[in-house]
């Protein structure tokens, strides 16, 4: 859950008193435009992307203006501008102008968690502006602080003339950056990057930082940022639907992680527990539909719940059903093999059979019981099954899991559907 | 850089606070622990087996408010307090804290544990998904006061040298199956894993010694490092298994002083675009699983991952990304160190199916792989449960839910078991039985075997039944009531002896293996005969004799049956019938698609059938060896279900095609769904003896629920359209229904007759009365909108008719009738004709030639049209009631007072 760029930057910051550059949205009218071009003299035009990703200076996709005309033709540029970083794709949905602010120092800042240090901890350099990567380590203050206490004036201090920070942004840096502690703990952010602050100088030569850009990162586990008033479309971007469906049983009571591996796999994987999850993510690869993690002992009717889900999402394609967890330490077993195997039926018998080849790998307690109910289940239903305890080894499991896939695929699938008495083409 | 002067100085020269020197210091029988929301769904199953396996070591635990309760352990109860500062005032003391609050709790608990406890040392949090926010000031206050912190989101630790285990649930509910003392300290970011790979370790010959499950929250406070620093100085571990996820630098900071297999998981992370688990880090470190493969490989000096193709290791260690070559990295890690496992190997890893079914596939060899019988205890435990014979499913509340019937809302076709009243309209009598008790309608054998169970019980002359029905006829009770009479005296003890019979058989015949009920070539000497002397009896058994000579007559087939011939000795009636029956159910009980219990109520079933068929003729036709003018052999070995019921019904033989409509009646009629008044009055029957205790649901009873829930207005009301089509056609000089050339000019009779309707309703309105009487078997709630309406029931029927070549002048009336009504703007479009005037047609095209001669008289014609609707409906009940007992929950039809009212 990502947040990049001034629209909301700003705002946000204005709840710690931070100053931000002025800023302007894709609804902005042309005297708007205009207005903050004569007051500043330049703008700089953005495009909108949901979410974080990074180098769009680097890939052209920066505007910048002087007059009204440079403003709207760059904004007709930037609008739906396209953008990919690795395996990020983004695609803007509007821009921002952002005032320009003439400044003789940049500054970088941020804060994160550093799992170096466990503890929070703060990035500074007053060689801002240009990639934390190409800092000289001599110019770049990386310091750990107490979260207890906050971060004090004096870190902030220290930290610059560590790094011999020129003497005039130390009072003004000292001055406001301490507020972005307030801002990053007590709104549930993991990230927050300022890059850069612009200094400038005001009337009577002192000079007030103003942050130009804003990029930071919420933890989904904190109900905290729910204070700052977002928008909720910023945060559902990237979930599918049949993820936001899963999501919503989100609660401690077990979980329900889940996202959508390919949405043209066959082989469905109700998975248990994270470490499992990690290995059948691994070895299913694109066979796989959903990554998943529903372990931590969910109660009957979640489990339930999360089955109907995924069957009525993804059931039809599948050629395998694949139920598979390491030896649970407190997960029952039974309720949760119990609870899927009635999904099963129940989703049969609203849409009818499916040509299915059921595999599970399990451990822990009331696991036979558990077996007992999803192999009735299946018997019922005519479908072909291998249930694994915890004695065969669970990455053996899951290429059983991928062999019947494969086996599926190469006509199984077909004589299974007549066996049914479904009329199927594989 | 030092961070804080508060921080309390530790072991090491690591930059942060560290107390633990060593792994042997980790959990420890001197350790004393206090559980905080030691109450909660989590800790009080996990607590107890912890507590009890280290020899006792959590002295209290803590739940706001419930101060004074205790959990119950089998090392004795551990009291429970308001908060910690009441349980030390109490007199405890501890060193270790254990935190199961809810996350929004969880920092809080642990400034609680350090404030309030001066001797605490560690803190072992369980609590998943903290705040990050809260994870830094947890850490935070841990640094400052110099405590040692485990988690969060970890299951605890354990020490298989020591006994001990704090915290969660690591090692499951039997720790000491996982945990054997050896040399390998294990330190997991996955907690289920964690047991996992101890699991593998001793499956091929290492103990351990230590285990500790980190968690993967953003901050893990007992990180890689640290164990990396205790594992050095812990004589006991000779080497260390590590299992890493993506995020974090923690391993990068390990400085590892013995060997060490590491397993990293989770290269398809850095394909996800945004975190699951671990935030990545902004400011630009590389953490993922890549980056860390290549941090173990640099401290290993390996150049590669360690597989079973491709073993690369050093005397330092080996990188694995698969957990099941951890025991094969090892291996060959401390055979490079000269040093063997700790013991002999436990077992195999190989794969090792408990349960399997091909469903009838070919498979091939690779897929197709055989069931193993697991180790204790679970060997017992899947014996036990595939002694297991027919389904079980579920309980619920089944208050106006069925598992057996469906209305369709739009066409208003009710189905049983999936097949349609109309499909049903084609089917044989004895089919429905079949299908109403076993899902499934059967084959030409089963109508056999079917026919000659009910038969046997319809001759109810010299009964007890017989005399109450009687009595019950001549006070002037309806049908229902006196069929009721005999049913409620077939209770549980008559047929008890047929049930243990169908018990024993059950036992004997799936130890056997029989699959094929009626298979020719079954070896009958796998049955075991020990314990079924109870089957036969020394002297012959007339009325099983007379049974088995009707299965005969009939050509059924049952390898029961045969083996029970087979037996020395006479089988007795109880056995022939439990046999017979328990063919019937054989092949749905083996595929699970019933119950046991179904398939052992099944004699009763019969014995019920059969009565309320036979309590439905009038005494006079009950006689000593015949009934109906059947003898006993044709009623048992000839004639079939619908014969017999018209017999009862008409007291004559059938005729033509009397049976072919009476057939169809019975399919229409046989449900509506478990909202229609008849399904109500079963399942409530069902319901309040306690479907829970299966066993003692009186299924007679049960019947008697739905006789009494029939009545005039609901299965009864097919009179009224008898009575109608009567007087319509008393004047005619109709002599047969069937004759197409009937010679009734039907368009004149049908105007006539909504000419008068029409009168009728004007003389009603004009003396202001709403009370209309309404014409039977034309229109419909759900029919209406069109034009012109059809009710589909009745377009099926009359085209089955049609094909037949059959015709059916009242049939033909009502379709003119309706035209007429809308001529005569008595309707505003044309009413369709529904599925009631369709039966009214039907019974009374059947009983037309006999009324005009005399044969029945016009008051029979109630009783008729009441009966013809018991006997399908009869076998629809039936269907609830075994499905309610099945499937429902004691008292479950009960509507709460709040739901009800009161009307002044």
């Amino acid at each position: 859950m990502q947040i990049t760029g001034m629209f909301h930057g700003a705002r946000l910051l204005q709840f710690v008193g931070f100053p931000a550059t002025e800023v302007l949205g894709p609804g902005a009218s042309e005297e708007e435009i205009k207005s903050l071009i004569d007051r500043h003299g330049q703008v700089f035009v953005k495009p909108m992307f949901k979410g974080g990703i990074g180098q769009k200076g680097k890939a052209g996709l920066l505007g910048r203006a002087s007059d009204l005309r440079t403003a709207l033709a760059e904004k007709e540029r930037l609008y739906f501008a396209e953008h990919a970083v690795g395996h990020q794709r983004a695609k803007a949905n509007g821009v921002t102008f952002e005032a320009g602010v003439p400044a003789r120092h940049e500054v970088y800042f941020s804060i994160t968690d550093s799992t170096r240090f466990r503890a929070p901890t703060m990035t500074l350099t007053h060689r801002g502006g240009i990639d934390i990567e190409e800092v000289e380590r001599r110019d770049l203050a990386v310091v750990p602080f107490d979260p207890l206490t906050g971060l004090k004036a004096f870190v902030v201090a220290n930290a610059l003339s560590e790094i011999g920070a020129p003497r005039e942004i130390i009072s003004p840096l000292v001055q406001q950056l301490p507020k972005l502690w307030e801002l990053f703990h007590d709104f549930g952010m993991t990230t927050l990057e300022l890059n850069p602050i612009r200094l400038r100088e005001d009337a009577k030569g002192r000079l007030l930082p103003v942050a130009c850009d804003f990029k930071c990162g919420f933890d989904r586990d904190d109900p905290r940022w729910a204070r700052l008033g977002l928008p909720a479309h910023l945060f559902t971007a990237d979930h599918s639907d049949f993820e936001q469906e899963i999501n919503q049983l989100r609660t401690h009571q077990g979980q329900s992680d889940v996202y959508v591996v390919n949405d043209a796999g066959t082989i469905l994987a109700p998975t248990f527990g994270g470490g499992a999850n990690s290995l059948v993510t691994e070895m299913l690869g694109d066979a796989a539909i959903i990554s998943s993690d529903f372990g931590g002992n969910p109660p009957y009717e979640k489990m339930k719940e999360v089955a109907r889900i995924c069957f009525r999402h993804w059931l039809k394609q599948a050629n395998v059903l694949f139920i598979i967890g390491g030896k649970s330490n407190n997960t029952d077993i039974h309720e949760t093999l119990r609870a899927i195997a009635d999904a099963l039926r129940e989703h049969v018998g609203l849409h009818g059979a499916t040509p299915l080849y059921v595999v599970l790998g399990r451990g822990g307690p009331n696991l036979v019981r558990g077996m007992a109910a999803l192999r009735d289940t299946c018997d019922q239903l005519g479908l072909p099954y291998r249930m694994f305890g915890f004695d065969s080894d669970i990455s053996q499991v899951i290429a059983y899991a991928k062999q019947a896939d494969a086996w599926m695929k190469a006509g199984g699938r077909a004589q299974l559907a007549a066996g049914l008495g479904l009329s199927e083409t594989a | 850089m030092q961070m804080n002067p508060l921080q309390k100085q530790g072991v090491g020269d690591f930059r942060y606070y560290v107390g633990i020197s060593s792994l042997a210091q980790i959990a420890t029988r001197d350790d004393r622990v206090c559980v905080l929301n030691i109450l909660g769904a989590e800790s009080s199953e996990v607590t107890p087996v912890g507590h009890a396996w280290s020899g006792g070591n959590v002295v209290f635990g803590t739940a706001p408010g419930k101060g004074g309760q205790a959990l119950a352990t089998a090392a004795g109860d551990i009291p429970v307090y308001n908060n910690v500062r009441d349980g030390l005032q109490a007199g405890h003391r501890f060193n270790c804290g254990v935190v199961y609050l809810p996350p929004a709790a969880a920092r809080d608990g642990v400034a609680e544990l350090i404030r309030v406890n001066p001797q605490l040392k560690k803190v072992f949090i369980v609590t998943e998904k903290i705040a990050v926010h809260d994870a830094r000031e947890i850490r935070a206050m841990g640094q400052q006061a110099g405590v040692d912190i485990f988690g969060a989101n970890g299951l605890g630790v354990a020490d298989a040298w020591n006994r001990v285990r704090i915290g969660g649930a690591l090692g499951g509910d039997a720790p000491g199956d996982t945990l054997r003392p050896g040399s390998i300290a294990i330190f997991s970011n996955s907690g289920g894993f964690s047991t996992t790979i101890a699991q593998y370790l001793r499956m091929s010959g290492w103990g351990t010694t230590t285990v500790i499950s980190s968690g993967k929250d953003v901050y893990i406070h007992y990180a890689a490092p640290e164990f990396a620093f205790a594992l050095a100085n812990d004589a006991r571990s000779k080497a260390a298994v590590l299992y890493c996820e993506p995020g974090g630098t923690y391993e990068l900071d390990a400085r590892f002083t013995k060997p060490v297999v590491a397993c990293v998981v989770g290269r398809w992370k850095s394909r996800l675009t945004r975190a699951v688990g671990h935030a990545g880090a902004m400011a630009g470190c590389e953490d993922d699983a890549r980056a860390k493969e290549r941090w173990f490989m640099d401290k290993f000096g390996v150049d590669g991952i360690f597989t079973p193709d491709e073993p690369r290791f050093s005397a330092r260690g080996a990188l694995v990304t698969n957990i099941a070559h951890i025991p094969g990295a090892l291996m060959a890690v401390m055979r490079a160190n000269a040093t063997l496992p700790d013991f002999e190997p436990e077992g195999s890893l190989v794969l090792k199916p408990w349960f399997a079914s091909d469903a009838g596939l070919a498979l091939p060899a690779s897929l197709a792989l055989q069931v193993v019988a697991p180790a204790a205890p679970y060997g017992a435990q899947v014996e036990q449960v595939n002694r297991q014979v027919g389904g079980i499913l579920p309980r619920q509340a089944m208050k106006d839910a069925s598992g057996a019937s469906q209305m369709d809302a739009q066409t208003q076709l009710g189905s049983l078991y999936g097949v349609s009243m109309l499909q049903a309209a084609t089917l044989a009598f004895e089919s429905l039985v079949k299908l109403a008790l076993l899902h499934e309608v059967g084959d030409e054998n089963d109508r056999r075997l079917v026919a000659t169970a009910v038969a046997a019980h319809v001759n109810l002359h010299g009964t007890p039944a017989l005399a109450a029905a009687q009595a019950a006829r001549e006070a002037g009770n309806a049908p229902n009531a006196v069929i009721a009479a005999a049913v409620a005296i077939i209770g549980p003890r008559c047929q008890q002896g047929a049930r243990d019979a169908a018990r024993l058989l059950i036992d004997r015949f799936a130890a056997a293996g029989l699959k094929d009920p009626v298979d020719e070539h079954f070896d009958l000497g796998k049955v075991e005969i020990l314990g079924c002397e109870g089957l036969v009896g020394a002297a012959p058994d007339a009325r099983a004799q007379a049974l088995l000579a009707a299965l005969d007559a009939r050509g059924a087939k049952s390898v029961l049956l045969r083996w029970l011939r087979a037996l020395p000795g006479h089988p007795t009636a109880n056995a022939v019938l439990a046999a017979t029956t328990t063919t019937l159910a054989w092949t749905p009980l083996m595929a699970k698609r019933v119950s046991r219990l179904t398939a052992e109520s099944l004699p009763w079933w019969m014995a019920l059938f059969g009565t309320l068929i036979g309590a439905s003729a009038p005494g006079t036709r009950h006689h000593d060896g015949h009934f109906c003018g059947f003898d006993d052999a044709q009623l048992l070995g000839r004639c079939s279900l619908a014969e017999t019921a018209f017999a009862a019904l008409i007291g004559l033989p059938p005729v033509d095609d009397d049976l072919f409509v009476f057939q169809t009646l019975f399919g229409l009629l046989l449900t509506n769904g478990p909202g229609a008044i008849s399904a109500q009055g079963a399942k409530g029957a069902v319901s309040a003896d306690g479907p829970e205790a299966a066993q003692r649901v009186q299924l007679n009873k049960a019947l008697v629920g739905f006789l009494t829930h029939t009545g005039y207005a609901h299965g009864g009301n097919g009179y009224e359209g008898i009575a109608f089509l009567n007087e319509q056609f008393r004047d005619t000089r109709l002599a047969d229904p069937g004759d197409p050339e009937h010679g009734i000019d039907l368009a004149a009779l049908a105007w006539r007759t909504a000419q008068r309707y029409a009168s009728y309703k004007a003389e009603r309105r004009s003396i202001g009365s709403t009370d209309i009487a309404k014409l039977p078997g034309v229109n419909h709630p759900v029919f209406k909108d069109k034009p012109v309406n059809h009710d589909p029931r009745e377009v099926f029927i009359a085209q089955l008719f049609e094909q037949r070549g059959e015709h059916n002048v009242f049939h033909a009336f009502y379709r003119a009738l309706v035209q007429a009504l809308f001529d005569a703007g008595v309707s505003r479009n044309v009413y369709c004709v529904n599925v009631d005037a369709v039966i009214a047609s039907l019974l009374l095209k059947m009983l037309w030639k006999r009324l005009r001669h005399g044969e029945v008289a016009e008051r029979d014609l109630e009783t008729a049209a009441f009966t013809i609707f018991l006997y399908p409906r009869m076998l629809g009940c039936a269907a609830e009631i075994d499905d309610h007992l099945n499937r429902g929950r004691n008292m479950d039809t009960r509507t709460p007072a709040s739901s009800c009212r009161f009307v002044a």
